[in-house]
Order: C-alpha cells, then sequence, then structure tokens
C-alpha cells in the first residue's frame, strides 16, 4: 500500500507524503495530514468517490484524486500503536 | 508584553476597546459570542469589502463597555479564502482595519493537541490573548481533563476552561476584559515556521501539562455510519429535504393566518379611524396591502431558516455535502462551490460573495453565474402566494408530503437543476479548468442551542423586516403615487386610466405570450428591483381596485389569470434576474459589466422561454 486511497476502511497508516504544491500541501497539513501522523480511513460515503479520513484531531473527506496523491506507509507495530 | 492587561493598552482612549474573537471552525465560537453578548450585537461589514463581521458590546461591571468582534474561523495563519484573509488582516490591524487591544482566541479543548497548534501564532500578533478552552462540558463528559494553569504557564498566556454552551466559566473572561485576571509569567515561545512544526510543538505542551483527551465520542461514529450508509444515508438526506418543505406549508400556515388577520384589522381599523384623505389612500391602500401582502410572509421565511439553522448546528449539513458531493462533481464544479451554492438558499448576494472562497477564478466566476438561479429566500412568498392561490391542498404521498409542498420542492430543485446544467455548459465550453484539491472538514455533532438558534431567527427577521420597511414601502410609494395620477375631475383615476397603468399597457403586449395583463406587467417591472416586491405591488394593485382593506390577493389572483399564466410566471420568477442588487454585486466582483450582463441576458431569456412554454402547455 502506497498512497491513501489503496486504504481500506477500518485500517490505519502514516502520512508519508503530500504530492501538491506548497499551498495545497499547506492546508492539508492544516488540517492535520502532518508526515508522521496517522491517518484511518473510516468508510466511503455512498453515491461517488469521497471518503472519510479520521486524523488526529479532525474528520475530513477527500476525494479519490486528492487521497491518490497522499503517499502513506505502513503503520510501524509499536506498543499501543 | 505579550501577557499584559488589556487596559494598559489605551486606558486613555474614550472609544470603547475592541476585542476580536477568533479560532477554528467549529468550536464554538459564535456560541461564545452569543454567551457574552447576547442581544447586543448587529452584523456589519467589514471597513472597503463586503465580508460581513458581527460586533457585540460588552458592559462591563466596572461601566467601561467592549467591542467585541466574531471573526471567520480559521484553520491557520495561512489564508486561503477571503474570509480568512480578512480574519487575519484584522488581526494584524492591516487594510482599513483598527488592530483590536486584545484577542480572545476560542479553542476546542476535546481536541487540544490539533488546536493548540493556533496559539503561537496568534500571540504573535503582540497584544494580550486569553486562550479559552470551550466544549469544558464535552471533555468531562467523555472522561478527559485538562489542566488550565499548566497550559497558561507554557504559554504565557491566560488560559481557562469555559463551556459556551451552558455559560459554565464565562465570569473569567469578563476578568480578562477588565484587565483583572493575572496574566502568568512572559515565556519566550520557540520559533516554529512550519506546520509540523507547530505540531509538534503542540503535542509536547499537551503531554508535558498531562492533557487526557476525551473518549472518542461513540454517538459520533453511530450517528456517520446511519447518515452516510450507502442506502440509509441518501434516504435520510431525501426525507430532511422533504420535512422542510412540507412544514414551510404545514407549520408555517397557522401563524401566517394570525399575522395576516392582525395586518387586515390593524388596516380595517386604520381606514375607519382616519377621513377619507389622500394620506388615508396611501396607508391603507398603499402601504398596507402592498408591505403587508410581504410581511405575511415571515413566518415561512422562518421556518425554512429555522431547518437550515438546525441542520447546520447539528452537523449535519457537511455530511449532506458530502452525499451531494457527486452532483457537484458531475457538472465539473469544485465541492467548495457547494457551500456558496447552499447559502444562495437564503440569499444571492451572501453566496457570490462565499464565491471567493473558490480560489480557481473560472470556478469562481461559474459558481457565481449560476448562483442567482438557485431559489433564494426572496422567491418564497412569490412562490407561497402563486402556489396558495392556483395550486389545490391535496395529499401527494399520504400525509408525508401535500401536493402544494412538492410543487414548492420541485421549484426548488428546478433552480438547482438548471444552474447545475448551466454550470456544466460553462465548465465544459469558456470556463474549462482542472479541479482544485477538494478537503472536506466533518464537524463533531452537536446539539443545536436555542439561544443560537433564536438569534439566528432574529438575525434573519431585522433582514426581512429592514427590506419591506425600505425597498419594498420605497417601491409601493412609488407605485402608489403613479397609481393615483392624473386625476380625473378632481378624483383618483380607475387604476387602468393611471400614469402605472398605461406603464403597464405599454408593456402587456411583451408579457401577454406568458399569458400575463398589464397588471402584473407592473409587477415585473417594480420587482427588477427585487423579487418579492411583486407581492406588495400586486396587493396594492388589486387593493385599490377592491374597496377592502384587506384584499383577499389569493381570490384576486385566481379570477384574473389563468392556471397556465399562474406557472409562467412561477417559470418566470424560477429564472429571471430580478434583483438589482445581485447585478450590482456581481459587477462589483468581477470588475466590469461583461458578466452581469451577459448572466441578466440569460437568465432572462431563460425565464421569458421557460414561462412561454408553460402556458402554452398547461394553457
Amino acid at each position: 500500500m502506497k498512497i491513501l486511497v489503496d486504504l481500506e476502511p477500518g485500517r490505519t497508516a502514516v502520512v508519508d507524503e503530500l504530492l501538491f504544491d506548497s499551498a495545497d500541501a499547506v492546508r492539508l497539513m492544516e488540517l492535520g495530514f502532518i508526515p508522521g501522523s496517522s491517518v484511518s480511513c473510516q468508510r466511503r460515503v455512498p453515491f461517488g468517490d469521497l471518503a472519510v479520513y479520521q486524523l488526529d484531531g479532525a474528520q475530513i473527506a477527500l476525494r479519490r484524486e486528492t487521497a491518490e496523491r497522499i503517499r502513506v506507509r505502513p503503520q510501524v507495530a509499536r506498543g499501543g500503536g | 508584553m505579550m501577557a499584559a492587561a488589556p487596559n494598559s493598552a489605551a486606558a486613555t482612549a474614550s472609544r470603547p476597546k475592541a476585542v476580536a474573537i477568533c479560532g477554528a471552525p467549529n468550536v464554538g465560537k459564535s456560541t461564545f459570542f452569543n454567551r457574552l453578548t447576547g442581544l447586543h450585537q448587529k452584523v456589519a461589514n467589514y471597513p472597503g469589502i463586503t465580508v460581513e463581521r458581527r460586533i457585540g458590546t460588552l458592559a462591563l461591571p466596572s461601566g467601561e463597555t467592549v467591542d467585541l468582534i466574531d471573526l471567520p474561523g480559521i484553520v491557520g495563519l495561512h489564508p486561503r479564502s477571503e474570509d480568512e484573509r480578512v480574519a487575519v488582516e484584522v488581526l494584524e490591524g492591516g487594510g482599513q482595519n483598527r488592530k483590536p487591544e486584545a484577542v480572545i482566541l476560542v479553542l476546542d479543548s476535546t481536541n487540544l493537541e490539533a488546536q493548540l497548534r493556533l496559539v503561537p501564532g496568534i500571540l504573535k500578533f503582540g497584544v494580550p490573548v486569553l486562550v479559552v478552552l470551550n466544549m469544558a462540558d464535552d471533555l468531562a463528559a467523555r472522561g478527559g481533563t485538562v489542566d488550565t494553569d499548566a497550559i497558561s504557564r507554557q504559554v504565557g498566556a491566560p488560559v481557562i476552561e469555559v463551556s459556551a454552551r451552558l455559560g459554565t466559566g464565562m465570569e473569567s473572561v469578563r476578568e480578562f476584559l477588565e484587565g483583572s485576571l493575572a496574566p502568568p509569567p512572559p515565556v519566550q515561545l520557540p520559533v516554529l515556521n512550519s506546520i509540523p512544526a507547530e505540531r509538534g510543538w503542540a503535542r509536547s505542551v499537551v503531554r508535558q501539562t498531562g492533557y487526557h483527551p476525551p473518549e472518542p465520542s461513540r454517538w459520533g461514529r453511530r450517528l456517520d455510519s446511519v447518515f452516510l450508509h450507502p442506502v440509509a444515508g441518501p434516504l435520510i438526506f431525501l426525507g430532511v429535504v422533504i420535512a422542510v418543505f412540507q412544514s414551510i406549508f404545514t407549520l408555517a400556515v397557522p401563524l401566517m393566518d394570525g399575522v395576516e388577520s392582525l395586518i387586515a384589522s390593524s388596516g380595517g381599523w386604520l381606514g375607519a379611524s382616519l377621513p377619507d384623505s389622500m394620506l388615508k389612500g396611501l396607508l391603507v391602500d398603499g402601504i398596507w396591502g402592498g408591505v403587508g401582502a410581504v410581511v405575511v410572509f415571515l413566518p415561512q421565511i422562518l421556518i425554512l431558516f429555522l431547518f437550515i439553522g438546525i441542520l447546520e448546528d447539528s452537523g449535519y449539513l457537511a455530511r449532506a455535502a458530502a452525499i451531494a458531493d457527486r452532483s457537484m462533481r458531475a457538472v465539473g464544479l469544485e465541492g467548495r462551490s457547494f457551500i456558496p451554492l447552499l447559502s444562495a438558499y437564503a440569499c444571492a448576494i451572501p453566496a457570490i460573495m462565499a464565491a471567493r472562497t473558490v480560489e480557481n477564478q473560472r470556478d469562481r466566476l461559474a459558481t457565481l453565474f449560476i448562483a442567482p438561479l438557485t431559489t433564494c429566500s426572496a422567491r418564497l412568498p412569490v412562490y407561497a402566494l402563486l402556489i396558495a392561490a392556483f395550486i389545490p391542498d391535496e395529499p401527494l404521498l399520504g400525509p408525508v408530503l401535500g401536493l402544494r409542498a412538492a410543487v414548492m420542492l420541485g421549484l426548488y430543485v428546478l433552480g438547482f437543476a438548471v444552474a447545475c446544467a448551466t454550470a456544466w455548459v460553462l465548465k465544459s465550453t469558456v470556463l474549462k479548468s482542472t479541479p482544485a484539491p477538494f478537503m472536506l472538514q466533518l464537524p463533531p455533532y452537536r446539539w443545536p442551542t436555542i439561544r443560537s438558534l433564536s438569534l439566528r431567527l432574529l438575525d434573519r427577521s431585522k433582514i426581512f423586516l429592514r427590506r419591506a420597511g425600505t425597498v419594498i414601502l420605497l417601491t409601493t410609494v412609488i407605485l402608489w403615487f403613479l397609481a393615483s395620477v392624473p386625476y380625473v375631475d378632481g378624483q383618483p383615476p380607475e387604476i387602468g386610466d393611471s400614469l402605472a397603468g398605461s406603464i403597464g399597457k405599454a408593456v402587456e403586449p411583451l408579457v401577454e405570450p406568458l399569458g400575463l395583463n398589464w397588471k402584473v406587467g407592473i409587477g415585473l417591472i417594480t420587482s427588477l428591483a427585487a423579487r418579492e416586491v411583486i407581492v406588495g405591488t400586486l396587493g396594492t394593485i388589486y387593493g385599490m381596485e377592491s374597496d377592502e382593506a384587506s384584499p383577499a390577493l389569493q381570490q384576486a389572483l385566481r379570477s384574473d389569470l389563468s392556471f397556465g399564466s399562474a406557472i409562467a410566471l412561477l417559470m418566470y420568477f424560477a429564472f429571471a434576474m430580478q434583483c438589482m442588487s445581485t447585478v450590482a454585486i456581481v459587477r462589483r466582483e468581477t470588475g466590469g459589466w461583461k458578466w452581469p450582463i451577459l448572466q441578466f441576458g440569460y437568465m432572462l431569456a431563460l425565464a421569458y422561454v421557460t414561462g412561454y412554454a408553460a402556458y402554452r402547455i398547461f394553457g
């Protein structure tokens, strides 16, 4: 699994890299998509291609093509992680 | 310096101290503001631009008064939208804004790590800051704790815990405003030049001060699994929409009857107690008949806004936006256009200004082009009048949906569908562009508070009645004079022979293909100012024709227009850009006459063609 869009509902990963220009990347980070932080896919929204992601402190819906440009890496199993 | 007491800043100033309230969206900032100021608030524009701002006055026990400014929500200090730019500009004291003497930063205490990130940036503005950790009730209920003193020592600014919803902890806010809240010793904050660094700092503060985050809300998950369920979600969405429209008719009717009989009896009393004179005619026929005909619709508008308020404050609207995203996408608009279009249901003007949140210039043009096609609340009185006069009050889906509510709903859907189709045409031709990333924040679910809802309705009533008292009153008075001259043998003319009548008859050939007569023709001219003016105009015209103080406007219309003409008139109002304020705002927002002229022409053509077709079909 390399990009956020492949994250199945119920699974968690770690944000790795945002493949956006700086203004878009800043806003994504302000919303909580910070490299190194964890992100889980909560559910897909009916009708269409939105998915709801749970971050530390926010619940954000992204379209497929946005989630395709966020690289993630698997969560390293740590105590309690 | 940053921790100095607020009243040391401008102790000699005689004008009230300005204090800005800022924070991220959905942290209960408005509830906090409402709790502090209650009814002592007004909506005004920021100097030089037209983004609305809310200012409240607060009298302190010391006798001093403070102006509180409720800033738009900011996600960070890197503004992307016009709203956020305004908030940051006010904090900086840039533009024509006066720099606030102090800032109250409202944070959501249930989500402290993400929220605390904003503190260093706000402290950098160099004025006293009070950090308010809101939603203390929610935090405690879900087993979280926060040590405000410890955080206060870490950030070097006073930190307090409040529940704006319940009104707890608010004394400390007044103490801060009076300058009697002892600030902690100043702290040198690290230089944070990136968002990950800010977030890292926030994390360390949260850890060092022993913050216990609350248990995740199980309700939120459960509600989402219902509202965003593949089958139940869209059905609930549909059910909610139907319920809103049904209640516009069922719930509002007794209230409207009340208002109507009040206006009729006061008009009758006025008519009986005044001697016959021109003034009496103006008051009874002109003003009571005209303005009164519009004021009757206040209950319906309030019920619509009550529902919108509940949907918005509870957090459901963001879920509805998520479900509706697909249709926005299908017409080539970016998701953020959805929010301006939603506010267009209230009025196209704030919607056109809110289109500034759309960063892509071409998307922004498309959004403001289609905004006046969505059904604004000024159309509601026109629709309601014509529907009540011409559509029978019959059930359609048993008790769930009546025929009248269905027609009203149909008109809303029609406006939205044509707006989308127009967007699609524009976006696939002259305004083609690549889409921007779409990020929709889903706020936590919350109970709407009676306080916030009633303030919202009060606001709406003020706006509506102000329009009734200005634009509608003025056009009504002018119309009444035009309808009262020239005198024939010392007597006021029959309305058909008056100046207004001749104007109406001059345009009659233009409106005849839609099955409309010269009286409606006059209304189409006066309502160029604002749509609901036509209701007042028809009220005046039919009122002057009949001898009654309160014209039974619906009956008069029924006897004067055919069913097909009524449908044609509905179509005309669904599409024509009968609103000079909208034309003016589009001109200003696009910086020229090209777009408003195009828009006006397009909408007029649409109105005329569909009106003509409707009259042909329905006879």
